[in-house]
């Protein structure tokens, strides 16, 4: 009698965890581009939309586009072009939000600023390796609870990030100064709360997905990021 | 008084407990069970450790020969774990696990069936712990934050990190009383066997 109660707990909880789970998955996938600076491809043509929820200062949600950024020529041919992808990234301070990060507030509104002069892409993979080889290639920042590792950033450092861009840096350094995007990141952060199930949280097509399994070498994770592309391009 | 003989208690458990599981390990058969269910917990411990991104790509709509390239590239993963902090206390967790089990079938095998049940209830508890912790809490990954999120909206990803920690450390503390527990039962079990043969031996 003892057992099958002991066995009958077991079984609740695993059941009760597993519930809640699939109550979570999926809700609210907000397919309208949020911002038109911060995608990839041409949405007149577009077959597919995939979307990346991310935080600058979330390691999985680096690691993604860490591997992205060493492999952009592949990326941009193979699928941007070739496959017709509209690719948008969804930029938060969720980490600064639930008081993991304070770097991810004016990472998110360099983010935002960069977005404004139209020349998010470049700043943005500059920052994140700026990112990896100050901090994630030393495995500071780098693993799942790790995001406070990294120390209070000065500002400067996000505007050291936007050197070799085409940004204007005076106005860029004014936007993040003054927090011009400020509204846009809140804004931002709160819809990503209806629909993200923790960061990154990846809307390819039909394949929802959230976290990123790598070991942060690039070749390898490029891998990862191959399959998680194909998989939204096979998914019905 | 009796906290130091508490401690002299569990000193002496743990003393017969490595002495039993030294006995164990010259045993093939039973080192052979505990290495396969050592891999098979680094396995999967390694396939969730950054969430659930592995396990969606195998219910995904890719081919087949993909699926089984994720399925194997854990492998090339599970070597990465030496890598970092997180992945050391995988390893850790794996071994635990691999020695309990392999207590499991040692003392079950020797008919001390409700001790093993007792063994295995807390074994399972460690296991279940385990997996939970598994993810990133503080990026919302993991089941921690699906369970915590759906009690107590996503303001409770700021608790995951400190929960993940203390469910990590229970887990630890689990599976090492399960060793120690079973490990002394193992002891007892081994030494009236080498009593018997002895006694039989000298009639």
């Amino acid at each position: 009698m003892q057992k099958a109660i002991r066995i009958g707990a077991l079984v609740a909880v695993v059941g009760f965890l597993v519930a809640l789970m699939v109550l979570n998955a999926g809700k609210n996938n907000d397919m309208n581009t949020w911002n038109a600076a911060m995608t990839k491809g041409d949405p007149a043509t577009a077959q597919h939309h995939y979307i990346m929820y991310t935080d600058i200062f979330c390691p999985y949600c680096d690691k993604f586009s860490h591997a992205v950024s060493a492999h952009l020529a592949e990326f941009d041919k193979d699928y941007i072009e070739d496959k017709k992808i509209l690719f948008e990234i969804r930029v938060t301070d969720m980490n600064y939000e639930n008081g993991h990060s304070n770097n991810s507030r004016p990472a998110g509104l360099a983010a935002y600023c960069a977005a404004k002069q139209n020349n998010f892409w470049d700043y943005y993979y500059n920052l994140i390796n700026k990112l990896y080889d100050d901090y994630h290639s030393k495995g500071i920042g780098a693993e799942r609870d790790s995001p406070r590792h990294i120390p209070n950033l000065e500002l400067s450092y996000f505007y050291e990030a936007a050197d070799g861009t085409n940004l204007n840096k005076d106005q860029f350094v004014q936007c993040v100064e003054k927090e011009e995007t400020a509204k846009e990141l809140d804004n931002n952060t709160r819809r990503a709360y209806n629909t993200a199930q923790g960061l990154p949280y990846f809307v390819f097509d039909k394949y929802t997905v959230s976290g990123m399994a790598g070991t942060w070498n690039a070749d390898n994770d490029w891998e990862q990021v191959k399959l998680m592309l194909n998989a939204g391009l096979t998914t019905k | 008084m009796a906290i130091r003989k508490i401690a002299e208690t569990v000193a002496d458990r743990t003393k017969f407990a490595i002495l039993s599981l030294a006995e164990l390990a010259k045993q093939p058969r039973y080192l052979i069970v505990g290495i396969l269910a050592f891999l098979v917990f680094l396995y999967l411990l390694t396939f969730f450790r950054d969430g659930g991104s592995n396990w969606q790509l195998i219910w995904s709509g890719l081919p087949l020969g993909d699926k089984l390239g994720v399925l194997g590239r854990v492998w090339r993963d599970i070597l990465d774990n030496f890598t970092s902090f997180y992945g050391v206390s995988i390893i850790f967790m794996s071994l635990f696990q691999g020695t309990i089990i392999m207590q499991l079938v040692f003392t079950w095998k020797n008919r001390e069936r409700d001790k093993a049940i007792d063994g295995a209830s807390t074994g399972t508890i460690a296991a279940i712990l385990g997996f939970i912790t598994l993810g990133c809490p503080s990026c919302g990954v993991g089941l921690l934050s699906a369970l915590l999120s759906a009690i107590a909206g996503t303001g409770a990803a700021v608790l995951a990190e400190q929960i993940g920690l203390i469910l990590i450390i229970i887990a630890f503390i689990l599976m090492i009383y399960t060793i120690i527990r079973l490990g002394y039962i193992d002891y007892i079990i081994i030494s009236s066997e080498k009593a018997k043969e002895t006694h039989a031996k000298s009639n």
